[in-house]
């Protein structure tokens, strides 16, 4: 790994005076769990390495019935997975962190690091996509609202300009007679996933009728994807198997997932056919508990 | 080993003498021996004191680095070391040049390998040059302003691409870049064939796989004055490069002084063979003047370490209308990688127990390695056998499905009987067994996962499907080598009744050095804690080639025994002098010596020692032992045509393993219902044989089966981190429940055999097997990883369709 | 400055120390050669073994992931600060009396990561004790010894026998 120079700001105004100062020369560490990887494979070199793990005042989990679920950027993935307040009210949140690599990583890696690493095989971005959240980016001159849906733009590649920083992740008040569900492909506990689906499923109470339907996978594209045109095969209609079979295929057509070591883009697809279902069923089957 | 090349006289074969069996005791009465004995080095390691290669330190050390390849195949045209040699903080650099054209090999017949590479780089990252710094970092910036001109070269990256007319040649003095090969044949297996009621045949792949140590090699050398070196290196068998190095530096072997660290495992290959690193750290440090350590990375231990041969098994079996075995014919292709190392041995073992478990009229196999432009493949636990075995208990299994037998009854028919109390069996390749408890471990994991019950269970609940697998396995024990591969040891009775145990056997983890103190500790009749062993020094402890071969329990013990036998003879004479009786009318136990006939005549075991020490001038207690079953005057088998013991003794397991099969995804899981019975002739440790033999089974065992694979593209390894090279993780590990079958071989210390690396060779078939009962395809190229599991689902349901 | 020293303080087995290190420098790096702690133990350097885990904080982190300049001001817990003089810590005890210990070099990183659990959840399930073994990679004893010896400890921690 390249030496660099070394700034450790305590708050963010300070972290983003650093990051005006230097631009492109300066790459944010957090938790660093992502980064110091990249870093030590020469893939990043920064010249100044602005480490903002010490802004303790973006470690928070708020909650609120009006204004939802706010998350500080420095929130660990393990404080999320562990937190009452999450388990109650975003269940599928502490169960994705759950699966995500080991309690090593979790217990320093930091929420606001994971999804500025922009990794599309990542858990977090697919869940909050389907949560509908908002990230809040701010730099020097201001603060931009940006949805989540819209943060990623490449393989690694972010909606963030040099001199802004992630500040805090928004969660609308969970929706009624609505159920969600991640769950992702893994060979051992904790791995990446082969492929993720995330879901969303909202009922029209008294009928039953899918009301909305968000579908978000992992690994599957340069981007966590949203499956919008299986997304439309659900939403109006009455769920059933067959139905959720149908999404599966259409969503696995919509995707162009990748081939590496651990699998073929074949069997991606495949598999995005599977998950699809699966996860789909399970958030109907919470969205049907809501509803009662 | 030496290799037995083809022009060697066939050796006269002698059946072991079992009128001399070693050291039988009935289990009552043992004191130490056959009890859980706690392990001697535990404390050290579970307090952090345990020192390892990678931690030792020394004043003014300099770190070492090596410069790789980028090309898999290349002539050397030029190296320029000079920009390197000034970068301020570097204090010396090597290349090849300056091991004056040194080769080594597993056998002085195959010394293809150097230090650093001279003339041409064979597989990708070998090493070229070293350079040592005042830090890690600078000796890797150095190493990037060495520069080099090479001219790649085409390679060839598979035996089938290796073996073809015009294909470059890896060794330009290699036709055909042939390795080895071997032709054996015993029997008629054509005429068995034609008698056979059924005849099938199948080709299996095993992978190629990281030996998975977590310990990357490291090693310390300096040079205390001009003629003595001193290595301190992460090595299961100190004298191999306490040998070479010798060799290398030309120095006699009394001046090479090998200092044995923690180990952190060994399991064959590197940690038991040579890699750059020690040979680099010695010569930068002669040239420095100062000691130099060089620590790999575990890229470098996965990308240019050695690695387990992939093989490709062609099996052609006969059996009779009732499923016993007629015939079996092999063809073993492997990819040697790049240099010879232990392929002749890896290969060789591919055949020689093929007529275990089972019993085998009629054999014949051709196996044949080749090099490649890839890292060079060698030893690994399970060493050989469990190719060939893997791919005889899956098509054992086969051959049961189709003639609608049982599996549990197919292995229980086909099983090698245990000999009785002084009989022999012997292989049609004079293989000799005194013991042989591979049916009672069949029954007794039958029995323990309750097949007779289950195997009436619906196999698929919802989109799982669970299924039970079975596989049995052999392993030798004991290994029989040639060239100097004694083992002897040392007992000294200090005055004040405390014993130093002093042997060149290497614990790497297995639990050696408890149960050889143990055994001292049983013999002399004390008590376990006033043992006390150090780690190998090749400037102190007798030579012994280490801990590979399956050796250390049956010969090192072996020798334990012989010296501890030795110095008790000498406390009993004078004993016996005090008491007025001959010697062999006295016994020591409980750390008492006294007079069997009469126990109240008896001395208490300090004031004997110190009666000993001083009452007669000068005596010093050293008892001295040695194995006479290691060397080669004892029925060593011939290579060339796979006649004759390679062990002392074999041990026999069988497991039975349950597999979860996600009809949907492909993914296999090992459940907990998980049994290995194992035959090791008498357990000495009964919780480390647990140990080892669970771990045997899960880690390459299961690794193999489910999980582990290089990926390579031309040479480059697709996958050198142990994320994307999945080492087996303790989530998915099965809780193994281990059951000991105690056949008491005459031929291992107080009946014992090696433990554990049978399950190694179970774990891979069960698992197999375990899927084609869960969901009816059977996967014959390992891993079974998910998607390969997914498409031969798909394909079976869409021939159903039909 | 690039290259040039940077001052860390930190508290590592209860004894606070002032050094100066590079910006790049693990925690391992400084706990291993600094310190002299080689009980943390250097696998990978990658974050893939998990053999060099220590306490931060009183949570298990991979201290080869981590800057040591990000331990500034903090508290560190490695397998050298668990035993109390000559007395062992129960899972130190644990792993000793089962028969959980082979070649050692995945114990250190094992031992913190299971106390970290226990301190944190002293009646785990075998799921929980998994999970927590998950992050520590073994190559040879098959971790079934593992498990039951941090239940074993969590046990005897609880006042059980």
């Amino acid at each position: 790994m390249k030496d660099f120079e070394y700034v450790a700001p305590v708050t963010a105004e300070e972290a983003l005076s650093l990051l005006s100062q230097y631009k492109e020369e300066a790459k944010i560490i957090a938790g660093g769990q992502s980064m110091l990887v990249v870093m030590r494979q020469g893939l990043l070199a920064p010249e100044v390495v602005v480490d903002v793990k010490g802004i303790t005042a973006l470690d928070y989990m708020t909650y609120d019935e009006r204004e939802g679920l706010k998350i500080g950027a420095l929130t660990t993935h393990r404080a999320i997975e562990t937190s009452p307040l999450i388990q109650k009210q975003f269940r599928v949140l502490s169960e994705m962190e759950r699966n995500l690599a080991t309690i090593q990583t979790r217990n320093w890696g930091t929420i606001g690091g994971n999804l500025c690493h922009g990794d599309p095989a990542g858990d977090p971005a697919p869940v909050l996509i389907v949560l509908g959240a908002m990230l809040k980016l701010r730099k020097l001159t201001g603060e931009r609202i940006v949805a989540m849906e819209d943060f990623s733009r490449d393989i690694l590649e972010v909606d963030l300009e040099p001199s802004e920083m992630l500040i805090e992740i928004q969660v609308p008040p969970p929706r009624p007679h609505t159920g969600t569900a991640h769950e992702k492909l893994m060979v051992m506990q904790g791995d990446a996933g082969i492929v993720g689906v995330a879901v969303s499923i909202t009922l029209k109470p008294g009928n039953g009728i899918c009301e909305d339907a968000r579908i978000v996978l992992s690994n599957a594209a340069s981007i966590p994807l949203r499956a919008k045109e299986a997304e439309r095969c659900l939403a109006g209609r009455a769920i059933d198997g067959d139905l959720l079979t149908e999404a599966g295929e259409v969503a696995s057509k919509e995707a162009s997932p990748p081939s590496d070591v651990h699998a073929s883009e074949e069997y991606r697809r495949e598999m995005i056919k599977v998950f699809v279902k699966r996860v789909a069923n399970k958030a109907l089957e919470r969205a049907k508990l809501e509803v009662r | 080993m030496a290799e037995k090349k083809q022009k060697v006289k066939k050796q006269k074969t002698k059946k072991p003498d079992i009128a001399k069996p070693t050291v039988i005791l009935k289990e009552e009465e043992l004191s130490v021996i056959g009890k859980p004995i706690p392990r001697v080095d535990a404390r050290l390691k579970v307090t952090g004191e345990a020192k390892y290669a990678a931690d030792m330190e020394a004043a003014d050390m300099l770190w070492g680095a090596i410069k790789r390849s980028p090309h898999p195949h290349a002539r050397i045209l030029h190296i320029d070391t000079s920009k390197a040699e000034r970068l301020p903080g570097v204090k010396a650099v090597v290349t090849g040049k300056d091991f004056g054209g040194f080769k080594w090999g597993w056998s002085r017949e195959t010394r293809d390998e150097e230090p650093l590479a001279t003339a041409k780089v064979r597989y990708l990252y070998e090493g070229v040059a070293a350079v040592a710094a005042i830090d890690e970092d600078i000796a890797e910036e150095a190493c990037d302003l060495i520069e080099v001109e090479y001219e790649p070269l085409p390679g060839v990256f598979d035996p089938f691409e290796a073996m073809k007319e015009g294909a470059p040649l890896v060794h330009e003095d290699r036709k055909g870049n042939i390795c080895v090969e071997y032709h054996w044949n015993f029997g008629d297996v054509e005429k068995a064939f034609a008698e056979s009621y059924l005849v099938r045949e199948d080709t299996f792949q095993t992978p190629r796989m990281a030996k998975g140590y977590i310990e990357p090699p490291a090693v310390l050398a300096y040079w205390p004055d001009s003629t003595h070196l001193t290595v301190i290196p992460a090595k299961g068998s100190p004298y191999f490069p306490y040998r070479i190095l010798s060799n290398c530096f030309n120095l006699p072997l009394s001046n090479v002084r090998i200092i044995q660290p923690f180990v952190g495992a060994d399991f064959g290959g590197t940690k038991n063979d040579m890699v750059s690193c020690d040979f680099s750290a010695p010569m930068l440090a002669k040239k420095s003047g100062k000691p130099v350590k060089i620590v790999y990375t575990q890229f470098e231990e996965l990308t240019t370490c050695l690695r387990r041969h992939p093989m490709w098994v062609t099996m052609k079996t006969g059996v009779t209308k009732d499923g016993r075995l007629k015939a079996i014919q092999n063809k073993v292709i492997s990819d040697g990688g790049a240099y010879t190392r232990m392929s002749p041995l890896s290969n060789f073992l591919t055949g020689i127990c093929m007529a275990l478990p089972y019993k085998l009229p009629n054999f014949k196999t051709e196996m044949h390695c080749y090099f490649t432009n890839n890292p060079s493949s060698a030893a690994m636990r399970g060493h050989g056998i469990y190719h060939t075995r893997f791919a005889g208990d899956v098509q054992m299994d086969m051959i049961a499905e189709e003639l609608g037998i049982d599996p549990v009854e197919m292995r229980l028919r086909n099983a090698i009987e245990n000999p009785k109390p002084g009989k022999i069996y012997e292989t049609i390749n004079k293989l000799h067994l005194a013991t042989c408890g591979v049916e009672e471990c069949v029954e007794k994991v039958a029995e323990a996962i309750r097949w007779e019950e289950k195997k009436k269970d619906e196999r698929v609940r919802g989109s799982r499907a669970y299924g039970i697998g079975f596989a049995c396995g052999t392993y030798l024990s004991g290994t029989k080598l040639s060239g100097h591969n004694a083992c002897a040891a040392m007992v000294r009775i200090c005055e004040d009744g405390s014993v130093n145990y002093i042997t060149g056997a290497s614990d790497v983890g297995q639990g050696s050095d408890t149960v050889m103190c143990a055994m001292v500790a049983e013999v002399l009749g004390i008590g376990l804690e006033d043992i006390d062993i150090k780690r190998v020094d090749t400037a102190h402890t007798p030579v012994d080639p280490g801990s590979y071969g399956s050796r250390v329990t049956v010969l090192a013990g072996e020798a334990a025994i012989n010296a501890a036998k030795d110095a008790k003879r000498a406390l009993l004479e004078v004993a016996a002098k005090e008491f007025g009786v001959k010697p062999e009318e006295m016994d020591i136990k409980n750390k008492r010596a006294f007079v069997k006939a009469n126990p109240e005549m008896s001395i208490p075991w300090a004031r004997l020692v110190r009666m000993a020490c001083y009452t007669t001038p000068g005596m010093v207690i050293i008892g001295r032992g040695q194995s006479s079953r290691g060397i080669s005057t004892y029925g060593l088998a011939d290579f060339t045509t796979g006649i004759g013991d390679i062990g002392t003794n074999y041990s026999f397991t069988a497991q039975a393993q349950e597999v979860e099969v996600d009809l949907e995804t492909g993914v296999v899981k090992c459940t907990d219902n998980s049994v290995i019975a194992h035959d090791c002739g008498f357990p000495l440790n009964p919780p480390a044989v647990d140990t080892q033999v669970v771990g045997g089974a899960y880690h390459p065992g299961v690794g193999a089966a489910l999980y582990c694979e290089f990926k390579m593209d031309k040479g480059l390894t697709l996958n050198p981190n142990l994320v994307d090279y999945k080492l087996p993780r303790a989530y998915e590990a099965p809780m193994t429940q281990v059951i000991h079958v105690i056949t008491n071989d005459p031929f291992g210390p107080f009946g014992a055999k090696e433990a554990s690396e049978g399950s190694t060779c179970t774990a891979p078939p069960a698992v197999i097997n375990a899927i084609h009962d869960a969901a009816g395809v059977w996967i014959k190229d390992l891993p079974a990883k998910p998607e390969k599991v997914f498409w031969a689902l798909k394909e079976k349901r869409e021939k159903g369709k039909k | 400055m690039k290259g040039e020293p940077k001052e860390l303080k930190i508290t590592v087995n209860g004894k606070t120390y002032e050094l100066k290190v590079k910006a790049k420098a693990l925690l391992s790096d400084v706990l291993r050669k600094d310190l002299k702690l080689t009980g943390v133990k250097r696998g990978c350097l990658e974050s893939t073994c998990g053999v060099c885990t220590v306490i931060l904080d009183g949570k298990a982190v991979r201290s080869c992931s981590i800057l040591a300049l990000q331990a500034n001001g903090h508290e560190v817990t490695t397998i050298e600060g668990l035993a109390q003089g000559d007395k062992l810590h129960p899972i130190q005890q644990a792993f000793i009396d089962h028969g959980a210990i082979e070649c050692g070099f995945c114990i250190p990183g094992r031992v913190m990561m299971a106390k970290a659990l226990l301190d944190e959840n002293p009646n785990p399930t075998r799921e929980e004790v998994r999970l927590a073994m998950q992050g520590v990679l073994c190559a040879d004893a098959g971790y079934v010894k593992q498990i039951e010896a941090v239940e074993i400890a969590a046990e005897k921690m609880r006042g059980g026998e």
